[in-house]
């Protein structure tokens, strides 16, 4: 069975706008990207890094980390491969479950709109 | 079952991606058979300061019969963990020997001529790298990489 390892390296969250709320409406714009580190047979480290910007833009939150899957090859593959186009690749939907209680936790800290935990393709 | 002492050792093949990973996977293989050698090691030598002067005897168990394909020590436990435990150090040696011996001479096989994207399939008999096979039918995989552009709406 695969397992999924996430670290949080480095969290920037900033509150742009005197005039955000937490009572506004949340919708977030989040850029990602994810890098090959380290690979052997059994296991697969990624660097990832996610940008949150809340539209209109009062708020952003920059994660980044690593995520070991451990595993064989076909779990490995299965954990990286975006079913289609529309979904993310399964790894991303569980880096962003894991880091989502840190990001949750500093927008009400910043009294910004907190993002939600679903994650869908932009113009989807 | 709790393994009492020793290492598990290893017969098998295992692929790697990179050679330098194999050198690594050795090394790491090397330090554990020195940590388990010197640990039983330790208990031997212990016990043979402390009975000074009996020699090997406190470590040769009498107790030893053969019932059906095995030996069964029942009569004198102590010593007969004991002697079990002489004999893995006596084992390990040569297995350390051994290993000590294809690391320091890696160099040679990394000098090679290899394919960049080669793979490389170790051999392990009992816990001893044997043989390398320098793969270039199944190669690494490409590095991966992804961008996307997601949104959260409530």
């Amino acid at each position: 069975m695969l397992e999924v390892t996430v670290v949080i390296e480095d969290v920037d969250a900033a509150r742009l706008s005197e005039k955000a709320t937490e009572n506004a409406a949340s919708n977030y714009a989040l850029n990602v990207s994810l890098a090959e580190r380290e690979r052997t047979t059994d296991h697969l480290v990624l660097s990832y890094s996610m940008e949150l910007t809340s539209q209109p833009q009062t708020a952003r939150f920059k994660v980044s980390g690593s995520a070991t899957l451990k595993g064989t090859r076909d779990e490995i593959k299965g954990g990286i491969t975006a079913p289609d186009s529309n979904r993310p690749p399964p790894v991303l939907l569980l880096i962003y479950e894991r880091i989502y209680s840190t990001v949750y936790l500093l927008a009400g800290a910043l009294k910004v709109p907190h993002p939600m935990p679903n994650l869908l393709k932009k113009g989807s | 079952m709790i393994q009492e002492t020793g290492t598990g050792l290893y017969s098998g093949i295992l692929r790697f991606y990179a050679l330098n990973d194999v050198r690594k996977y050795m090394k790491e293989l090397l330090e554990r058979y020195q940590r388990d050698y010197d640990k039983s090691s330790n208990v031997i030598g212990s016990l043979l300061r402390t009975e000074g002067g009996k020699g090997m005897e406190v470590i040769m168990s009498k107790g030893w019969a053969k019932v059906g394909a095995m030996f069964v020590d029942i009569t004198d436990p102590e010593k007969g963990g004991m002697e079990l435990t002489f004999q893995l150090v006596t084992e390990m040696k040569p297995r350390i020997a051994k290993t000590e011996e294809v690391l320091k001479t890696f160099e040679s096989v990394e000098a090679l001529p290899i394919p960049t994207d080669a793979t490389f399939l170790l051999y392990l008999h009992s816990g001893i790298p044997e043989r390398l096979v320098i793969d270039t039918t199944e190669p690494k995989p490409e590095s991966y990489a992804f961008k996307g552009e997601y949104a959260t709406i409530e």
